[in-house]
């Protein structure tokens, strides 16, 4: 069974009232949510993972509404999309940004702190459409048609996002130009 | 280290474990707490309803109930319990059935 259809099951059970297909749900799908939604409000884990928690809440609540319970990954990164651009019009994100630069708890990866300060700062500054198509495509391997309905981007726009702003972090590391 | 290297080590910092309960026990308690007060909502137009028809029809039932009220009082509070019990227990199987 494919992890789709695992979806699709659970989806129906969920709806139905079951709390412990519900949380597998969220077993199966916080780690994705989690990490688009650090890597669309910057360091300051703890508000991306509240956040996260009102995804799978608000999910919860408009189940009913899903159309193809087959897709409940793009559905909740639509709904961690939508959430996440309501936080950074709230103007939150620049002060939680403000205060993660003083965060010198960042984890040791393989990657120096300059490097990963350098980055996080050219994340920070890519435009939130082009950040979240990094963030789906990139990062996490989403393939442009994924990122494109979870988005609600078209594909062409999500591939010239993802061209560019990779082109853009590979120059903040090798110190060249970023025109793509 | 290519640049390449070092942007994927960067995003990998920012992955969460594939398993995380903490997070999963804060939503469900999160949920039940919507659900919690999804309920109390629901149940608000239902119980206005109940309290003006009790009003509307108190005196017409007040005889009746005064008669039968001494005798079948205790044994309609042990069947109101009783349900009461029933209807939670099956609730809470649906709910927490293993799938």
């Amino acid at each position: 069974m494919d992890g789709a259809s695992v979806d699709e099951g659970l989806v129906r059970a969920a709806r139905s009232g079951s709390d412990a297909a519900f949380a597998r749900l969220v077993e199966r799908h916080q780690a994705p949510v989690r990490a688009f939604l650090r890597r669309m409000l910057g360091r300051n884990w703890d508000e991306a993972d509240d956040l996260a928690q009102e995804v799978f809440v608000a999910a919860w609540g408009s189940l009913g509404r899903l159309k193809d319970p087959a897709g409940v990954r793009s559905w909740l990164l639509g709904i961690a999309w939508k959430k996440a651009q309501d936080r950074m019009r709230s103007g939150l994100r620049s002060q939680a940004r403000d205060r993660s630069w003083l965060d010198e708890t960042a984890p040791s990866g393989g990657i120096s702190q300059e490097d990963r300060l350098a980055l996080a700062y050219a994340m920070a500054e890519l435009p939130s459409d082009q950040r979240a198509c990094v963030a789906l495509c990139l990062a996490d391997g989403w393939s442009d048609a994924e990122a494109a309905e979870a988005l609600g981007l078209p594909l062409g726009t999500v591939k010239s996002h993802v061209t560019r702003g990779r082109a853009r972090l590979l120059a903040v590391l090798t110190g060249g130009s970023d025109d793509a | 280290m290519t640049p390449e290297d070092k942007l994927t080590a960067f995003f990998a910092e920012t992955t969460p474990p594939a398993r995380d309960l903490a997070f999963q026990a804060v939503v469900a308690e999160r949920v039940a707490r919507r659900r919690a007060f999804a309920t109390v909502g629901a149940l608000i137009p239902w119980t206005i309803a109940a309290i003006v028809l009790c009003w509307a029809i108190g005196p017409m039932i007040e005889p009746v109930v005064e008669g039968l009220g001494q005798t079948l009082a205790p044994a309609a509070v042990i069947l109101m319990l009783t349900g009461l019990g029933v209807v939670a227990l099956m609730a809470s199987a649906k709910r927490l059935r293993p799938i």
